[in-house]
């Protein structure tokens, strides 16, 4: 049984993407180069192996980056730099990476790709993309756009989106944190972040910090003196690392608050003073909670754990001085989740941890200024639509899942032909790789800007070679609440081979587009006509803002200095250019010991802000949509897999970042593949031993992979690891390692933020 | 001139493996799983069943060569390849070793391997020839480490932290009935 | 070459004489054997100059694999022939005079063979025998024994010469000076093993000790087979008597051998010191122990002298040959053995079982030139005979 099509012979023709090391015994391929005993001068940046973006400082010597650093000014990343930071070296100088624009020659996912110039691929976007335009009517929409990187999104956007006119934006959002977000800020009407510093007894359910590292957060519960409970369906390290671990069945973390509230409101636990001031329809919470009998002992029979244990954690939570519940960060597991996000707020809220020391704060974080741009205004573009059926939604980057059924069922109410992807490998992170492949088939032009040859760039009609975080300056960021800070980060070396930043590949492609598209506008757009009636072309075009590069008129440091003038000091510049972070006790930073730093003095943090907010513990539109307006049960989410059948659930090694590093040589030495755990006893029923090949079928698909029965998961579940299982032959260390998750996970989302939920799949078990 | 320890809070680990990835950038070690200069150590399995897990055994322990005070390697070694350095660490002659890997079969920690790329016996020298050399005070796996876990500096200074730790808190060293009297020390 | 005779009596050959033979199917198997092995060798060594050490199967666990076995098993063959040839002409044992010509030559020839096998071990042989001298590291044992080696293969050489020259007073001082030398080198390869404080399996006084009993015993076993050979059994009665007195010593010598080794596997087994008596009892449990160690090496050739009150010579040649497959595992054993037991008893990724005893086996390049040296030492020994007029009975 092959995962993988290994038949298809693929090539990038006529490019030299493709130069694999040439391992033979004789002399094994050297991938790391020693520093050196000589002084340099280090240079500040931002790492983006994963979404932390922790601070660093990168050595260069003779023109190679030799080494990367932590950096002792971020309060965000504390001083550390974890071993996907580290191995950011191997993501700069990898074999595969993409180093020139490519166009397909091939059939779509064949693999077989031309080097062009950089005008060469341009003029080629330019041919197909007028021409869809104009089919359409000047429905700017038809252009779908994605991204899947934090940095330079929102330029991503303003390009696409504010000036070129197309609704259809999608992140990663509905595939990862957005019902979270929703329900922390439609609870407590802010996002907020989480003081896990500050906190003295905390629960985590359904994050896994020391293996998904969270910068502060998974640094800071190393040395907090806190209680940690965790609540998880596998023995992550995070439950290892406990204080106490509770296992219980995947989905029923929602039976374990609601009990938890319940013994709260029976036993008069929370903070009456609190609740009395900031909650809304608290009687409405009491009434519902108490009427559907929550007990411990209810909880124990959803959940597996036991009564008198939920019983005692409630008491020790409230008891304690500052408590928090953990609200998870990638969260969308069950149909349940946004509910369950708002039983954690609620249960933070019943113990008065808002906007205090250990709980959720509000903070005040640094807020920068908008550069300003002039937006074109488009009559013909219609609007999105992957939110239609879906009550609340994000209006920024959407439903993921809702757009791709719409598109391929061509049930939307235009099409869609083009879709241009920023570093955002959809073959790969969402369910049902199937459909995203059908999706992509359907579109008339893919591209895909990206470093690496991922799955997803293999289906582009032109593919751009975007640089990597190292070899770029990007526009200072704000970052953090408690102790805010800006952090720029700074060009390590310049782009190698030909591959460009973000803004320059924008500023060409602007380049090439904007008058042509200005003139299908002015065929189909009346207000337009009007208006070039009236000031002529030129003035039309110009004060309209139709020139997409507006932006890039000037490079990004000096766009960067502009910034931070107007809004900061001379000082807080140098700060930034040469120790890449800047915040106001920077100059007096504390060593605590071992280089671990205190950043704000404790009385100076925002632990505490002025606000007006209130807690809604009953969300009218939710009522009016008919779904639970509070957090309630339904029998749907009793875990109960059908016999013989496992619910498959997903996570991360402390080594991988999704599927961004699956190829990092250093990475693939620490974990080379991912594996099935299994319940060990399970396991041993079914004959399978460690290292075997089982075969692991859901309704959608199925894969192959080694296992590993292990006592660490539960009997009726099986996990393995997302970001293996790379189809993508280009990708010489990671293709045909390890499985892919989203081949089997089956495409379900929930409908009140449209996100995929991930833990709803039950698989079989074969062995082979 | 300075005596260097190392101290593990091990306790801390959640065997990230920064301090290997780190490590191997440095010093540029050879790729390949089985080259390191340092591993972490996985002590102790949870035991049970799922339900009833007990998972408190597990420990992670922070492994590299200890700098033995007595060190077997070095007394092995029949080039004498192998000396003490100012700092007391143990380091390798590189022209010197004939890779007869007496040193590799002395050492009790395994903590010797074959450096491909050099064609010599190759360990954690506390980077010695890189950081360290340049004046900087920490090593690379002590400065990534998310923990910070890893106590580094001088034995023989008594105001050093790693020396304050030591006197405060208690600690144990590893095969320490061997006589090799590492200065590597895991707190308690 | 006449200059060379002035130094050492040598018999008359050309480089024709010298590749020529009886053409007995005995001669014709080791000559093909030879060749073979010769040529398997030569392969391994250019194997080892391409791949490095990455032809062999030795790793980061198992620092030390066959040839180092090999190497051993040629020096304790050299030392044991050097107690054999020593018993004569340094002793004076006036039956064992006779023998002393060939032992000596078997002895140098042998630790040849061992210094070939060595020179494709290690990494760097140059660097050893420049910093050998330049750096001498003291404290280590191996130090001491290749540099005592290569002071006693020069005594050995020089021996030889004065017993083809007949000056036996000189052969006697510098057979014995190299004897001590030997012996003294031999113990500090015991010493190698014995000095290990982290394998300690092999640590204490053990192996220094039964380095020297197992010499000689090896020393005794190739006697046997040096005059099976050049005799075809029919053994002249001036040697009979020396080889029926050697077969009483063996006798006597795998006596107090199995004496030993029962109480070391008893030692080592008796309070369950881990690591070191889990090590024994897996030892036990091996093959090669069984039925190379105990079996080949030790009880059938005791039990055969037992059985035949020492008076079978043809016999004890045959179980020579058994008995040196005996000491051949007794080497590899040893090296295996003291490796064993993993120093890192834990995982180190999480999808790895838990280490349990370190595997090896040797690759295709260690056992052609492991083995391949035996070919060494055949071609040596051959030319020997050749050469040098070995059997003067008459001094
Ligand atoms: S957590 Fe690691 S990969 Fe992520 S930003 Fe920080 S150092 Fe980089
Ligand atoms: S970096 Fe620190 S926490 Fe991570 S594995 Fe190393 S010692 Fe453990
Ligand atoms: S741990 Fe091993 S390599 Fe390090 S000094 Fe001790 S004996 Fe030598």
């Amino acid at each position: 049984m092959k995962i993988i099509e290994t038949s298809r012979r693929k090539f990038l023709q006529g490019s030299v993407a493709l130069c694999v090391y040439a391992t033979s015994s004789f002399s094994s391929p050297i991938f790391t180069t020693k520093t050196s005993d000589k002084k340099v001068k280090d240079i500040p940046y931002l790492c983006n192996m994963c979404r932390n973006k922790c601070a660093g400082f990168a050595r260069v010597e003779n023109g190679t980056l030799t080494k990367l650093n932590p950096n002792q000014y971020f309060p965000k990343s504390r001083n550390m730099l974890c071993p996907k930071g580290n191995a950011g070296i191997q993501a700069l100088y990898d074999s595969d990476r993409l180093k020139y624009p490519l166009i397909r020659i091939g059939e779509r996912g064949d693999g077989r790709y031309k080097r062009v110039t950089w005008d060469e691929a341009n003029e080629y976007i330019k041919d197909k993309l007028l021409k869809i335009i104009d089919e359409q009517k000047d429905n700017r929409s038809t252009v779908a756009y994605c991204n899947g990187e934090g940095f330079n999104k929102d330029e991503y956007i303003k390009f696409f989106g504010s000036k070129l006119g197309s609704a259809n934006f999608l992140d990663e959002g509905s595939i990862c944190l957005n019902t979270k977000l929703g329900a922390t800020q439609l609870t407590i009407g802010d996002i907020g972040e989480m003081d896990v510093a500050g906190s003295d007894y905390m629960i985590i359910s359904g994050a896994n910090r020391y293996e998904s590292l969270i910068t502060p957060d998974s640094v800071d519960m190393i040395h907090a003196k806190q209680k940690l409970i965790v609540l998880d369906p596998r023995c992550t390290m995070t439950a290892i690392k406990a204080d106490e671990y509770l296992p219980l069945h995947p989905g029923t973390d929602l039976a374990f608050c609601l009990s938890m509230i319940y013994i709260a409101l029976k036993e008069e636990l929370y903070d009456k003073a609190y609740v009395k001031k900031y909650f809304q329809d608290f009687d409405k919470l009491q009434k519902h909670i108490l009427k559907n009998k929550y007990t411990a002992q209810w909880a124990e029979e959803k959940s597996h754990i036991s009564a008198e244990k939920i019983e005692r954690i409630t008491r020790e939570f409230f008891a304690a001085s500052h408590p928090l519940y953990y609200l998870g960060r990638r969260s969308v597991w069950s149909a349940n989740d946004f509910q369950l996000r708002r039983a954690m707020v609620l249960i933070n809220a019943l113990a008065g941890s808002i906007n205090r020391k250990g709980g959720i704060i509000f903070g005040k974080p640094f807020r920068l200024k908008e550069e300003e741009i002039t937006e074109p205004f488009y009559n013909n573009a219609e609007g999105r639509f992957d939110l239609d059926g879906i009550v609340y939604g994000s209006q920024k980057g959407g439903s993921w899942l809702n757009f791709r059924e719409k598109v391929i069922n061509q049930t939307a109410p235009y099409t869609v032909k083009v879709l241009f992807v920023r570093k955002h490998n959809i073959m790969q992170n969402m369910p049902n790789i199937t459909k995203t492949k059908k999706m992509l088939t359907m579109m008339d032009l893919v591209v895909v800007l990206d470093t690496m040859p991922s799955d997803t760039a293999m289906m582009a009609d032109v593919i751009l070679p975007e640089c990597t975080y190292l070899e770029r300056e990007d526009m200072v960021v704000s970052f953090n609440r408690l102790e805010p800070s800006l952090a720029l980060r700074n060009r390590v070396l310049a782009p190698l081979y030909e591959s460009k930043t973000m803004q320059d590949i924008l500023k060409g492609l602007g380049k090439k587009l904007s008058t042509p598209l200005f003139e299908i506008s002015s065929k189909y757009d009346e207000d337009l006509q009007d208006a070039i009636k009236e000031q002529g072309k030129t003035k039309a075009f110009n004060e309209g803002g139709y020139n997409l590069a507006e932006l890039y008129k000037d490079d990004i440091s000096t766009r960067n200095k502009k910034l931070i003038l107007t809004q900061f000091d001379e000082n807080v510049y140098v700060s930034l250019k040469t120790k890449g972070v800047w915040h106001p006790y920077i100059e007096n930073q504390k060593n605590l010991g071992n280089d671990l730093y205190e950043y704000y003095p404790e009385d100076k943090r925002f632990y505490t802000v002025q606000k007006k907010y209130k807690v809604n513990c009953f969300l009218k539109k939710l009522q009016k949509y008919g779904f639970d307006a509070m957090p309630t049960w339904h029998d749907r989410y009793d875990f109960k897999p059908a016999k013989d059948s496992f619910r498959v659930i997903t996570g991360r090694y402390v080594t991988s970042t999704q599927t961004a590093t699956t190829n990092n040589m250093m990475l693939k030495d620490m974990k080379e593949t991912n594996r099935l755990w299994i319940n060990a006893q399970v396991a041993k029923k079914l004959e399978i031993e460690e290292d075997d090949y089982v075969i692991v079928t859901s309704s959608v698909s199925s894969v192959v992979l080694q296992a590993y029965p292990t006592n660490k998961i539960a009997p009726q579940v099986v996990w393995f690891a997302h970001g293996f299982g790379a189809t993508a032959q280009e990708l010489t260390n990671a293709f045909g390692k390890g499985a892919s998750d989203n081949m089997i996970i089956e495409d379900k989302f929930e409908k009140i933020y449209g996100c995929a939920t991930m833990h709803e799949t039950d698989v079989n078990i074969r062995k082979l | 001139m300075a005596n260097y320890g190392m101290a593990f809070d091990y306790k801390f680990c959640i065997n990230c493996h920064a301090c290997e990835v780190a490590c191997k950038e440095e010093n540029g070690i050879d790729l390949g799983a089985k080259n390191h200069r340092l591993w972490i150590q996985e002590d102790g399995n949870t035991s049970g069943d799922f339900w009833n897990l007990d998972k408190d055994k597990v420990q992670f322990m922070q492994m590299q060569c200890q700098e033995c005070e007595e060190a077997p390697c070095l007394k092995a070694c029949p080039n004498g390849a192998i000396y003490r350095d100012d700092n007391g660490i143990v380091r390798l002659h590189k022209n010197l070793c004939d890779l007869t890997m007496a040193c590799m079969h002395a050492c009790p920690y395994g903590a010797r391997y074959v450096d491909e790329k050099r064609h010599v016996t190759d360990k954690c020298i506390f980077c010695a020839d890189t950081r360290l050399a340049r004046g900087e005070t920490t090593t690379a796996c002590q400065i990534t480490c998310p923990a910070k876990l890893r106590y580094f500096g001088d034995l023989d200074d008594e105001k050093s932290e790693i020396s304050q730790i030591l006197k405060e808190r208690k600690h144990f060293t590893l095969k320490s009935e061997l006589g090799t009297k590492p200065k590597l020390f895991y707190l308690e | 070459m006449n200059f060379i005779k002035k130094i050492i009596p040598m018999k008359d050959f050309t480089l024709r004489s010298l590749m020529q033979f009886e053409k007995t199917p005995l001669n014709m198997l080791m000559f093909v054997i030879t060749i073979a092995l010769l040529v398997a060798f030569g392969w391994g060594v250019v194997e080892y100059l391409v791949h490095s050490h990455h032809a062999y199967n030795i790793t980061r666990q198992h620092p030390w694999g066959l040839l180092i076995a090999m190497y051993i098993f040629f020096v304790v063959s050299s030392t044991g022939l050097c107690i054999v040839g020593s018993l004569g002409d340094v002793f004076g044992f006036k039956d064992y005079m006779a023998m002393s010509k060939r032992a000596i030559l078997g002895s140098i020839v042998t630790i040849l063979a061992g210094f070939a096998v060595i020179a494709f071990e290690i990494g760097h042989p140059v660097r050893m025998l420049i910093y050998n001298v330049l750096s001498p590291g003291l404290t280590s044992a191996i130090w001491w024994m290749g540099t005592l080696y290569g002071i006693y293969l020069t005594f050995m050489i020089i021996e030889f010469i004065f017993l083809m020259r007949n000056d036996m007073k000189n052969a006697r001082i510098f057979g014995l000076t190299g004897l001590l030398v030997g012996l003294a080198a031999h113990s500090n390869l015991g010493g190698v093993f014995g000095f290990l404080n982290a394998r300690i399996i092999s640590n204490g006084v053990f192996y220094p000790t039964y380095f020297i009993l197992t010499a000689f015993i090896t020393g005794i076993y190739l006697t046997y087979l040096m005059y099976g050979f050049r005799y075809k059994m029919q053994i002249p009665d001036d040697i009979k008597k020396g080889l029926l007195g050697l077969a009483k010593i063996q006798a006597l010598l795998l006596g107090i051998l199995m004496f030993f080794e029962t109480w070391k596997l008893m030692t080592a087994v008796y309070g369950g010191m881990p690591g070191r008596a889990d090590t024994a009892e897996h030892i036990f449990h091996s093959a090669g122990f069984l039925y190379g160690e105990v079996l080949c090496g030790m009880v059938i050739p005791f039990v055969v002298m037992l059985a035949t009150k020492w008076q079978s010579i043809k016999l004890y040649v045959f179980t020579s040959f058994i008995g040196m497959i005996g000491i051949f595992f007794m080497r590899y054993d040893l090296v295996h053995d003291t490796q064993v037991k993993p120093l890192q008893m834990m995982k180190i990724t999480e999808y790895q079982l838990p280490p349990t005893w370190i595997e090896y086996f040797p690759s295709a390049a260690e056992i052609a030139i492991g083995f391949g040296a035996i070919g060494i030492f055949f071609m040596l020994y051959y030319f020997g005979q050749k050469m040098f007029e070995l059997d003067a009975t008459e001094h």
